[in-house]
């Protein structure tokens, strides 16, 4: 019987973008148009930037959406802008992202591709 | 690796203009401690309100516009009828796209979470006589703040006051007891529901309970020719009172106590409640015209009608922009005033952010205020110029040029097509019919698809409002109709599992909106002036028993499906025993 193997990917980061509650679909769009292969969304709660706007913060939704979504450095900023734009962070109260670097991912990868890839990078590099 | 530039380092050059900042040095800043105001310069402050008011304001316009649309183009090209008053029209939809958009967000903000807070807390505070105590005032607070129960007065100018006296006195004289009798049922209603929810009753037997006093009641009325013109409008409260206001309030309340009793998780925990206050209403409606006939006589009420029309009312109180601001603060008020006590005094909660709810009741008394302007120069003139319209499709009309304009039986075929898209139309676009199809494509595990139930619904609607006005047109009394319709709902309801009953009685109340109701009241009452009937109620009635028929044989017949997949799978495993047992849960 063949024995399991774990395929560890390397070179990527994690991109996390708390939004108000029903903005992650269209930012989602556009991390995908820019590369990125899929997201994850979390509802939960916010506090902080409600308050410090006084009347202005009843504008914004206490219910929030945190996307997270895994890319590759190479497209790590690009996704990352895109989905800056996409959400209009640039407005007070829009939200926040982060971006930060991740150690290892292991999931499904196609086997052609483990049997093309693997070996290209020396882990201890 | 020297020669090389990484891709992802040449994109982050190419791009955006970058200005980097520690965020030591932002947290250090003394400008932004925490607990600091943000100072927002004009530009921020327009694109941070731009997507809050867009949003909202768009939300209602899909609601309000599509069906205005249809009404007026059916009237320019089917009818061939220029439109009056256009612009005073606009303006009233207008008002009322902004007043709803302006009340909802003020329910949002304002009122919502006290009824969260009470739900959560009251029954921990209180015994129970007085949480359901709370419970019934709640439910007649909630009737007054509802955006549809203008309609009704407003519908009151339409009636005229010799044909049918008793209606004209309900909705005139009368109309603040009309209210609180519906007031008082959905009280009752809401404690009942409660109850429910507590000792885990089936549905069923509260609705054969509720049904045959109710049809007794209507069998009786309907032998009396001075009263049967009440029916129309005594069922039609039903789909009134279910609105925007009292389903979340009550429901939170009723769930809240579920909750701390431990009964909070079944899954049909919040259906029931919205059944017994369209069901109950009926009934006080009922009740109340029963006493104003044996109060007065209808010589009496035609007389005093007349000596009212004659001398001119100069009070600001009576004329138009008066009424209306009058109304708002009437409806809103009370309720605020009786959730702020009940807070403060029974349960000692201290409300968080005094300033947050002040803005939030100041937008629901303006949103209610606009709303009722728009209603009496948009929706019900837009409604009862439709509704006039339509009959000279079949019938001659004074005043329509060339009427009829079709042959009789195309005619007819039009304007009950036009009712029976009308009813559709409005419904599948209705907001909360969308939430109610998601819950229960959850609650059924898929069997019932939201797909499903959105078309079941809204083709039960469609039939009901084409039933109400052909009813109209033929002059049907109304209790011929209602009695078999709701002894088959009987039926139904018996042959059903517990789910279908609860989504199926359920369906009918939420799915009219304070869009829908004003605009069909208004339809009808405009359409039986033209063609004479005794009374333009009842189209509603009709609009309620249809999506209970349609969603109960729905389910009838999935079940039936499901129940012969399993038949036929038993089988098959009877014939080949080596069949693994899986083929039985699908």
């Amino acid at each position: 019987m063949k024995q399991r193997g774990i395929t560890i990917l390397t070179d990527a980061s994690l991109i996390t973008c708390i939004v108000q509650r029903g903005t992650a679909d269209k930012i989602v769009r556009a991390a995908q148009d820019a590369g990125a292969q899929g997201a994850t969304i979390n509802y939960a709660q916010g506090v902080g930037v409600r308050e410090r706007l006084g009347v202005m913060g009843l504008a914004i939704e206490v219910d929030k959406e945190v996307i997270t979504i895994i890319v590759a450095n190479d497209q790590a900023d690009r996704v990352f802008e895109a989905m800056y734009l996409a959400s209009k962070l640039d407005t007070p109260g829009m939200g926040i992202m982060t971006l930060a670097a991740l150690d290892k991912i292991a999931t499904y990868v196609p086997y052609e591709l483990v049997e093309r890839l693997a070996g290209k990078t020396d882990p201890q590099e | 690796m020297s020669n090389e530039i990484r891709f992802g380092t040449f994109v982050r050059v190419a791009t955006l203009r970058q200005d980097i900042i520690s965020f030591n040095d932002l947290v250090g800043v003394d400008a932004v401690r925490l607990g600091d105001k943000i100072r927002l310069r004009p530009i921020d402050a327009y694109r941070l309100l731009t997507p809050y008011a867009s949003s909202r304001l768009f939300e209602q316009a899909r609601a309000v516009i599509p069906l205005a649309l249809y009404l007026l183009l059916f009237q320019v090209f089917i009818l061939r009828q220029g439109i009056a008053d256009a612009g005073l029209l606009t303006a009233g939809l207008l008002a009322v796209i902004i007043g709803l958009m302006l009340f909802m967000e003020g329910l949002k903000v304002g009122l919502m979470p006290f009824g969260e807070t009470l739900g959560n807390t009251l029954p921990v505070h209180s015994p129970l006589p007085v949480v359901l105590l709370i419970v019934f005032l709640l439910g007649i607070g909630t009737t007054f703040a509802e955006p549809a129960i203008g309609a009704l007065k407003a519908a009151g100018q339409f009636v005229d006051v010799t044909t049918s006296p008793y209606l004209y006195t309900l909705l005139n004289q009368w109309s603040g007891a009309l209210v609180m009798a519906v007031g008082i049922g959905v009280g009752l209603a809401a404690i009942l529901g409660t109850l429910r929810f507590l000792l885990g009753w089936s549905l069923k037997p509260l609705i054969y309970i509720t049904l045959l006093p109710l049809l007794t009641l209507t069998f009786y009325l309907s032998q009396d020719a001075d009263l049967a013109p009440i029916l129309g409008l005594a069922w039609d409260t039903g789909a009134v009172t279910t609105g925007p206001v009292t389903v979340p309030l009550v429901l939170a309340l009723g769930v809240g106590i579920a909750g701390a009793a431990g009964r909070g998780d079944s899954s049909l925990s919040g259906f029931g409640i919205v059944t017994l206050a369209s069901l109950f209403p009926v009934l006080a409606v009922l009740g109340l015209a029963l006493f104003i006939v044996n109060e007065q006589s209808p010589q009496a009420i035609i007389l005093a009608a007349q000596a009212l029309s004659e001398s001119p009312s100069g009070n600001w109180t009576t004329r138009s922009p008066g009424t209306e601001i009058i109304g708002g603060v009437r409806a809103i008020v009370p309720l605020v005033l009786f959730l702020l006590f009940v807070l403060m005094v029974v349960i000692k909660h201290k409300p968080g952010r005094p300033a947050i709810t002040a803005y939030g009741i100041t937008l629901c008394v303006a949103g209610m205020i606009l709303f009722n302007l728009g209603l009496t120069y948009g929706l019900s003139v837009l409604g009862a110029q439709a509704g006039s319209l339509v009959p000279a499709a079949f019938s001659p009309l004074d005043g329509v040029l060339g009427s009829p304009l079709y042959s009789l039986a195309a005619g007819l075929f039009i304007a009950i097509g036009f009712a029976w898209v009308l009813g559709f139309g409005a419904t599948l676009a209705e907001p909360a019919l969308n939430a109610l199809g998601l819950t229960v494509d959850k609650l059924t595990n898929g069997a019932f698809r939201k797909s499903t139930l959105m078309y079941a619904v809204s083709f039960g609607v469609g039939c009901g409002i084409a039933v109400g006005v052909s009813r109209i047109i033929f002059d049907w009394p109304l209790a011929w109709l209602l009695i078999p319709g709701y002894t088959l709902a009987i039926a139904f309801t018996w042959l059903s599992t517990e789910e279908f009953v609860n989504i199926a009685w359920d369906s009918a109340g939420v799915t009219t909106g304070p869009v829908t109701v004003p605009l069909v009241l208004a339809m009808g009452l405009g359409f039986s002036e033209a063609v004479g009937a005794m009374d333009g109620f009842g189209i509603l009635a009709m609009a309620s028993i249809g999506p209970i028929l349609s969603v109960m044989g729905t389910g009838l017949w999935i079940n039936w499906k499901i129940h012969r997949k399993h038949v036929r799978s038993e089988q098959r495993m009877l014939t080949s025993d080596r069949t693994p047992h899986t083929g039985l849960a699908a």
